[in-house]
Protein backbone atom coordinates (compact mmCIF):
# COMPACT_ATOMS: atom_id res chain seq x y z
CA UNK A 1 0.00 0.00 0.00
CA UNK A 2 1.32 3.42 -0.92
CA UNK A 3 1.73 6.33 1.54
CA UNK A 4 1.50 4.10 4.64
CA UNK A 5 3.48 5.99 7.27
CA UNK A 6 5.17 4.01 10.02
CA UNK A 7 4.01 4.81 13.52
CA UNK A 8 6.98 5.52 15.79
CA UNK A 9 6.82 3.94 19.25
CA UNK A 10 7.64 6.19 22.19
CA UNK A 11 7.31 5.96 25.96
CA UNK A 12 7.75 9.63 26.79
CA UNK A 13 6.58 11.74 23.90
CA UNK A 14 5.72 15.38 24.44
CA UNK A 15 2.60 17.47 23.93
CA UNK A 16 3.43 20.71 22.10
CA UNK A 17 1.26 23.85 22.24
CA UNK A 18 0.71 26.87 20.03
CA UNK A 19 -1.92 28.78 21.93
CA UNK A 20 -2.89 31.90 23.90
CA UNK A 21 -1.46 32.73 27.32
CA UNK A 22 -4.19 31.26 29.50
CA UNK A 23 -4.29 27.96 27.60
CA UNK A 24 -0.50 27.60 27.67
CA UNK A 25 -0.28 28.50 31.39
CA UNK A 26 -3.08 26.07 32.19
CA UNK A 27 -1.51 23.16 30.37
CA UNK A 28 1.91 23.96 31.85
CA UNK A 29 0.28 23.71 35.28
CA UNK A 30 -0.73 20.19 34.25
CA UNK A 31 2.96 19.36 33.74
CA UNK A 32 3.41 19.25 29.96
CA UNK A 33 6.14 21.90 29.82
CA UNK A 34 9.54 20.77 28.58
CA UNK A 35 12.75 22.73 28.02
CA UNK A 36 15.62 20.74 26.55
CA UNK A 37 19.38 21.27 26.81
CA UNK A 38 19.31 23.59 23.81
CA UNK A 39 16.76 25.73 25.69
CA UNK A 40 14.09 24.78 23.18
CA UNK A 41 10.63 24.57 24.67
CA UNK A 42 7.61 22.62 23.47
CA UNK A 43 5.26 25.59 23.39
CA UNK A 44 4.74 28.92 21.66
CA UNK A 45 2.72 31.55 23.47
CA UNK A 46 0.72 33.51 20.89
CA UNK A 47 -0.19 37.11 21.64
CA UNK A 48 -0.82 40.28 19.65
CA UNK A 49 2.88 40.68 18.91
CA UNK A 50 3.40 37.17 17.53
CA UNK A 51 3.90 37.15 13.78
CA UNK A 52 2.48 34.64 11.33
CA UNK A 53 6.06 33.67 10.41
CA UNK A 54 6.78 32.75 14.04
CA UNK A 55 3.65 30.63 14.17
CA UNK A 56 4.56 28.92 10.88
CA UNK A 57 8.10 28.22 12.08
CA UNK A 58 6.84 26.81 15.37
CA UNK A 59 4.31 24.59 13.57
CA UNK A 60 6.94 23.27 11.17
CA UNK A 61 9.37 22.69 14.04
CA UNK A 62 6.86 20.84 16.24
CA UNK A 63 5.58 18.66 13.39
CA UNK A 64 9.09 17.57 12.41
CA UNK A 65 10.42 16.84 15.90
CA UNK A 66 10.46 13.14 16.73
CA UNK A 67 9.83 13.63 20.45
CA UNK A 68 6.42 15.31 19.97
CA UNK A 69 3.28 13.17 19.60
CA UNK A 70 0.46 15.72 19.84
CA UNK A 71 0.40 19.39 18.82
CA UNK A 72 -2.33 21.50 20.39
CA UNK A 73 -3.08 24.63 18.42
CA UNK A 74 -5.78 27.17 19.16
CA UNK A 75 -8.24 27.13 16.27
CA UNK A 76 -8.00 30.89 15.70
CA UNK A 77 -4.18 30.50 15.44
CA UNK A 78 -4.63 27.55 13.07
CA UNK A 79 -6.76 29.80 10.88
CA UNK A 80 -3.74 32.10 10.46
CA UNK A 81 -1.75 29.21 8.94
CA UNK A 82 -4.72 27.27 7.56
CA UNK A 83 -2.95 26.21 4.36
CA UNK A 84 -0.09 24.71 6.34
CA UNK A 85 -2.41 22.90 8.79
CA UNK A 86 -4.67 21.51 6.06
CA UNK A 87 -1.75 20.24 4.02
CA UNK A 88 -0.40 18.28 7.00
CA UNK A 89 -1.40 14.63 6.76
CA UNK A 90 0.93 12.56 8.98
CA UNK A 91 -0.55 10.36 11.72
CA UNK A 92 2.04 11.50 14.30
CA UNK A 93 2.18 14.08 15.69
CA UNK A 94 -1.58 14.46 15.79
CA UNK A 95 -2.72 18.07 15.27
CA UNK A 96 -5.65 19.00 17.52
CA UNK A 97 -7.35 22.36 17.07
CA UNK A 98 -8.58 23.54 20.47
CA UNK A 99 -10.92 26.37 21.42
CA UNK A 100 -9.68 29.51 23.13
CA UNK A 101 -11.35 31.92 25.54
CA UNK A 102 -12.50 34.31 22.83
CA UNK A 103 -12.92 31.82 19.96
CA UNK A 104 -15.11 28.77 20.59
CA UNK A 105 -14.50 25.55 18.70
CA UNK A 106 -16.03 25.46 15.22
CA UNK A 107 -16.27 21.96 13.69
CA UNK A 108 -16.65 23.48 10.22
CA UNK A 109 -13.09 24.83 10.43
CA UNK A 110 -11.48 21.68 11.89
CA UNK A 111 -8.97 20.39 9.31
CA UNK A 112 -9.66 16.70 10.01
CA UNK A 113 -13.43 17.08 9.67
CA UNK A 114 -12.96 19.25 6.59
CA UNK A 115 -10.77 16.61 4.99
CA UNK A 116 -13.29 13.88 5.61
CA UNK A 117 -16.34 15.98 4.73
CA UNK A 118 -14.73 17.35 1.53
CA UNK A 119 -13.93 13.95 0.06
CA UNK A 120 -17.23 12.48 1.17
CA UNK A 121 -19.15 15.40 -0.33
CA UNK A 122 -17.13 15.12 -3.56
CA UNK A 123 -18.17 11.48 -3.88
CA UNK A 124 -21.83 12.24 -3.30
CA UNK A 125 -21.67 15.10 -5.83
CA UNK A 126 -19.94 12.87 -8.39
CA UNK A 127 -22.54 10.12 -8.01
CA UNK A 128 -25.32 12.70 -8.44
CA UNK A 129 -23.94 13.73 -11.83
CA UNK A 130 -24.14 10.26 -13.34
CA UNK B 1 -36.02 -38.62 -23.49
CA UNK B 2 -37.99 -35.57 -22.57
CA UNK B 3 -37.69 -36.49 -18.93
CA UNK B 4 -33.94 -36.89 -19.29
CA UNK B 5 -33.76 -33.49 -20.97
CA UNK B 6 -35.76 -31.97 -18.15
CA UNK B 7 -33.42 -33.55 -15.59
CA UNK B 8 -30.36 -32.31 -17.45
CA UNK B 9 -31.85 -28.79 -17.71
CA UNK B 10 -32.71 -28.91 -14.00
CA UNK B 11 -29.14 -29.91 -13.12
CA UNK B 12 -27.71 -27.19 -15.35
CA UNK B 13 -30.02 -24.68 -13.70
CA UNK B 14 -28.95 -25.86 -10.21
CA UNK B 15 -25.28 -25.55 -11.15
CA UNK B 16 -25.80 -22.03 -12.52
CA UNK B 17 -27.58 -21.04 -9.28
CA UNK B 18 -24.73 -22.43 -7.22
CA UNK B 19 -22.19 -20.52 -9.33
CA UNK B 20 -24.19 -17.32 -8.92
CA UNK B 21 -24.33 -17.84 -5.14
CA UNK B 22 -20.56 -18.39 -5.05
CA UNK B 23 -20.08 -15.14 -6.97
CA UNK B 24 -22.50 -13.25 -4.71
CA UNK B 25 -20.98 -14.45 -1.39
CA UNK B 26 -17.73 -12.46 -1.59
CA UNK B 27 -19.73 -9.42 -2.79
CA UNK B 28 -22.07 -9.77 0.21
CA UNK B 29 -19.11 -10.15 2.55
CA UNK B 30 -17.53 -7.09 0.98
CA UNK B 31 -20.78 -5.18 1.45
CA UNK B 32 -20.91 -6.21 5.13
CA UNK B 33 -17.32 -5.06 5.65
CA UNK B 34 -18.14 -1.80 3.87
CA UNK B 35 -21.21 -1.24 6.07
CA UNK B 36 -19.12 -1.95 9.16
CA UNK B 37 -16.55 0.66 8.08
CA UNK B 38 -19.27 3.22 7.48
CA UNK B 39 -20.85 2.58 10.89
CA UNK B 40 -17.50 2.79 12.67
CA UNK B 41 -16.68 5.98 10.77
CA UNK B 42 -19.99 7.62 11.72
CA UNK B 43 -19.58 6.52 15.35
CA UNK B 44 -16.07 7.95 15.49
CA UNK B 45 -17.21 11.29 14.03
CA UNK B 46 -20.02 11.48 16.59
CA UNK B 47 -17.67 10.60 19.46
CA UNK B 48 -15.10 13.12 18.18
CA UNK B 49 -17.64 15.94 18.26
CA UNK B 50 -19.00 14.86 21.67
CA UNK B 51 -15.50 14.83 23.12
CA UNK B 52 -14.86 18.32 21.79
CA UNK B 53 -17.99 19.59 23.53
CA UNK B 54 -16.75 18.05 26.76
CA UNK B 55 -13.32 19.60 26.21
CA UNK B 56 -14.84 23.04 25.65
CA UNK B 57 -16.71 22.80 28.99
CA UNK B 58 -13.61 21.66 30.86
CA UNK B 59 -11.43 24.38 29.34
CA UNK B 60 -14.03 27.06 30.13
CA UNK B 61 -13.97 25.94 33.74
CA UNK B 62 -10.16 25.95 33.76
CA UNK B 63 -9.96 29.46 32.28
CA UNK B 64 -12.48 30.73 34.80
CA UNK B 65 -10.51 29.25 37.70
CA UNK B 66 -7.28 30.70 36.30
CA UNK B 67 -8.84 34.14 36.03
CA UNK B 68 -10.16 33.83 39.61
CA UNK B 69 -6.69 32.85 40.81
CA UNK B 70 -5.21 35.83 38.98
CA UNK B 71 -7.80 38.07 40.62
CA UNK B 72 -7.07 36.77 44.13
CA UNK B 73 -3.28 36.46 43.85
CA UNK B 74 -2.66 39.42 41.61
CA UNK B 75 -1.86 39.66 37.92
CA UNK B 76 1.88 39.89 38.60
CA UNK B 77 1.85 36.51 40.33
CA UNK B 78 -0.05 34.58 37.67
CA UNK B 79 1.33 35.37 34.24
CA UNK B 80 3.50 33.89 31.55
CA UNK B 81 6.64 35.82 32.51
CA UNK B 82 7.04 33.52 35.51
CA UNK B 83 7.17 30.38 33.37
CA UNK B 84 10.13 28.15 34.08
CA UNK B 85 12.67 28.57 31.28
CA UNK B 86 15.32 26.44 32.97
CA UNK B 87 16.10 23.03 31.52
CA UNK B 88 13.48 20.58 32.75
CA UNK B 89 11.63 17.59 31.36
CA UNK B 90 7.87 17.26 31.15
CA UNK B 91 6.19 15.53 34.09
CA UNK B 92 3.20 14.68 31.92
CA UNK B 93 3.96 12.94 28.66
CA UNK B 94 2.53 10.41 26.22
CA UNK B 95 3.10 6.80 25.36
CA UNK B 96 2.60 6.13 21.64
CA UNK B 97 2.17 2.63 20.27
CA UNK B 98 1.14 1.42 16.81
CA UNK B 99 -2.29 -0.22 16.73
CA UNK B 100 -2.95 -2.57 13.82
CA UNK B 101 -6.50 -2.26 12.47
CA UNK B 102 -8.11 -4.99 10.32
CA UNK B 103 -4.63 -6.60 9.92
CA UNK B 104 -3.77 -4.01 7.32
CA UNK B 105 -3.42 -0.47 8.53
CA UNK B 106 -1.45 0.91 11.45
CA UNK B 107 -2.84 3.75 13.49
CA UNK B 108 -1.23 5.46 16.49
CA UNK B 109 -2.64 4.83 19.96
CA UNK B 110 -1.90 7.46 22.62
CA UNK B 111 -1.80 6.85 26.37
CA UNK B 112 -1.39 9.73 28.80
CA UNK B 113 1.35 9.51 31.41
CA UNK B 114 0.07 12.05 33.92
CA UNK B 115 2.81 13.01 36.41
CA UNK B 116 4.72 9.91 35.33
CA UNK B 117 1.76 7.55 35.88
CA UNK B 118 -0.06 5.83 33.04
CA UNK B 119 -3.65 6.86 32.44
CA UNK B 120 -5.61 4.68 30.04
CA UNK B 121 -8.85 6.61 30.11
CA UNK B 122 -10.45 4.42 32.81
CA UNK B 123 -8.10 4.40 35.74
CA UNK B 124 -4.64 5.51 36.51
CA UNK B 125 -1.95 3.09 37.52
CA UNK B 126 1.73 3.45 38.14
CA UNK B 127 4.17 2.50 35.44
CA UNK B 128 6.78 -0.12 36.25
CA UNK B 129 9.65 2.36 36.58
CA UNK B 130 8.00 4.52 39.20
CA UNK B 131 6.90 1.40 41.10
CA UNK B 132 10.46 0.03 41.16
CA UNK B 133 11.85 3.46 42.08
CA UNK B 134 9.27 3.82 44.84
CA UNK B 135 10.07 0.43 46.35
CA UNK B 136 13.79 1.03 46.16
CA UNK B 137 13.36 4.35 47.90
CA UNK B 138 14.90 6.44 45.16
CA UNK B 139 13.26 9.53 46.61
CA UNK B 140 15.62 9.18 49.56
CA UNK B 141 13.22 7.82 52.15
CA UNK B 142 14.46 4.53 53.63
CA UNK B 143 12.41 1.37 53.26
CA UNK B 144 10.68 0.31 56.50
CA UNK B 145 12.44 -2.43 58.43
CA UNK B 146 10.52 -5.60 59.08
CA UNK B 147 11.45 -8.09 61.78
CA UNK B 148 10.36 -11.63 61.59
CA UNK B 149 9.31 -13.43 58.46
CA UNK B 150 10.26 -11.86 55.14
CA UNK B 151 6.73 -12.60 53.85
CA UNK B 152 5.47 -9.70 55.95
CA UNK B 153 7.40 -7.19 53.81
CA UNK B 154 5.89 -8.70 50.67
CA UNK B 155 2.40 -8.35 52.13
CA UNK B 156 2.88 -4.75 53.22
CA UNK B 157 4.79 -3.22 50.25
CA UNK B 158 2.01 -3.67 47.63
CA UNK B 159 -0.29 -1.61 49.89
CA UNK B 160 2.36 1.01 50.48
CA UNK B 161 3.24 1.35 46.78
CA UNK B 162 0.00 3.18 45.73
CA UNK B 163 0.39 5.59 48.67
CA UNK B 164 4.00 6.29 47.71
CA UNK B 165 2.96 6.90 44.10
CA UNK B 166 0.20 9.30 45.25
CA UNK B 167 2.79 11.17 47.30
CA UNK B 168 5.08 11.45 44.29
CA UNK B 169 2.22 12.72 42.14
CA UNK B 170 1.30 15.32 44.77
CA UNK B 171 4.94 16.42 44.97
CA UNK B 172 5.08 16.87 41.20
CA UNK B 173 1.81 18.82 41.27
CA UNK B 174 3.17 21.10 43.99
CA UNK B 175 6.39 21.61 42.07
CA UNK B 176 4.42 22.70 39.03
CA UNK B 177 2.41 25.17 41.16
CA UNK B 178 5.52 26.49 42.91
CA UNK B 179 6.40 28.47 39.76
CA UNK B 180 3.72 30.92 40.92
CA UNK B 181 4.89 31.08 44.51
CA UNK B 182 4.85 29.02 47.70
CA UNK B 183 1.33 29.89 48.79
CA UNK B 184 -1.10 29.66 45.91
CA UNK B 185 -4.79 30.25 45.69
CA UNK B 186 -7.17 27.22 45.84
CA UNK B 187 -8.52 28.43 42.47
CA UNK B 188 -5.08 27.87 40.94
CA UNK B 189 -5.06 24.29 42.29
CA UNK B 190 -8.55 23.82 40.88
CA UNK B 191 -7.39 25.19 37.52
CA UNK B 192 -4.55 22.67 37.54
CA UNK B 193 -7.02 19.81 38.02
CA UNK B 194 -9.29 21.16 35.28
CA UNK B 195 -6.44 21.30 32.80
CA UNK B 196 -5.38 17.78 33.78
CA UNK B 197 -8.92 16.64 32.95
CA UNK B 198 -8.70 18.54 29.66
CA UNK B 199 -5.49 16.65 28.83
CA UNK B 200 -7.25 13.32 29.40
CA UNK B 201 -10.03 14.40 27.03
CA UNK B 202 -7.49 15.56 24.45
CA UNK B 203 -5.79 12.17 24.43
CA UNK B 204 -9.18 10.51 23.88
CA UNK B 205 -9.79 12.97 21.02
CA UNK B 206 -6.41 12.08 19.50
CA UNK B 207 -7.30 8.37 19.59
CA UNK B 208 -10.74 9.05 18.14
CA UNK B 209 -9.11 11.11 15.38
CA UNK B 210 -6.90 8.12 14.46
CA UNK B 211 -9.94 5.82 14.38
CA UNK B 212 -11.91 8.29 12.29
CA UNK B 213 -9.14 8.65 9.70
CA UNK B 214 -8.49 4.91 9.44
CA UNK B 215 -12.21 4.05 9.08
CA UNK B 216 -12.57 6.84 6.54
CA UNK B 217 -9.70 5.33 4.54
CA UNK B 218 -11.52 2.00 4.70
CA UNK B 219 -14.74 3.57 3.37
CA UNK B 220 -12.80 5.35 0.65
CA UNK B 221 -11.22 2.07 -0.46
CA UNK B 222 -14.63 0.41 -0.55
CA UNK B 223 -15.94 3.18 -2.79
CA UNK B 224 -12.94 2.71 -5.06
CA UNK B 225 -13.52 -1.05 -5.26
CA UNK B 226 -17.23 -0.52 -5.97
CA UNK B 227 -16.37 1.81 -8.87
CA UNK B 228 -14.00 -0.79 -10.38
CA UNK B 229 -16.69 -3.48 -10.23
CA UNK B 230 -19.09 -1.21 -12.13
Amino acid sequence: MANRAQIPTSNSALIAMIADEDSVVGFLLAGVGNVDLRRKSNYLLVDSKTTVKQIEDAFKDFTTREDIAIVLISQYVANMIRFLVDSYNKPVPAILEIPSKDHPYDPAQDSVLTRVKHLYSAESVASGRR
Amino acid sequence: MEEEKKEIDFEIGMKQNQELKLEEEPQQQQKQVGDEHVLRFLDSVDNYLTLFESLSCTLRQGWLELVSARHSMGASRVNSSLLDLKVHSASTSLQVTPDIVDSMEEQPHFILRKWGSLYDGKCSYEDQNSKVDGLQGKSGSPLPRHRGKPQLSEEISPKQAPLMVDDQVQKKRSRSLSVFGTLVSPQLRAAQLSFETALETLVEIANMRSTMLSTFNGVHKELGVAKEIR
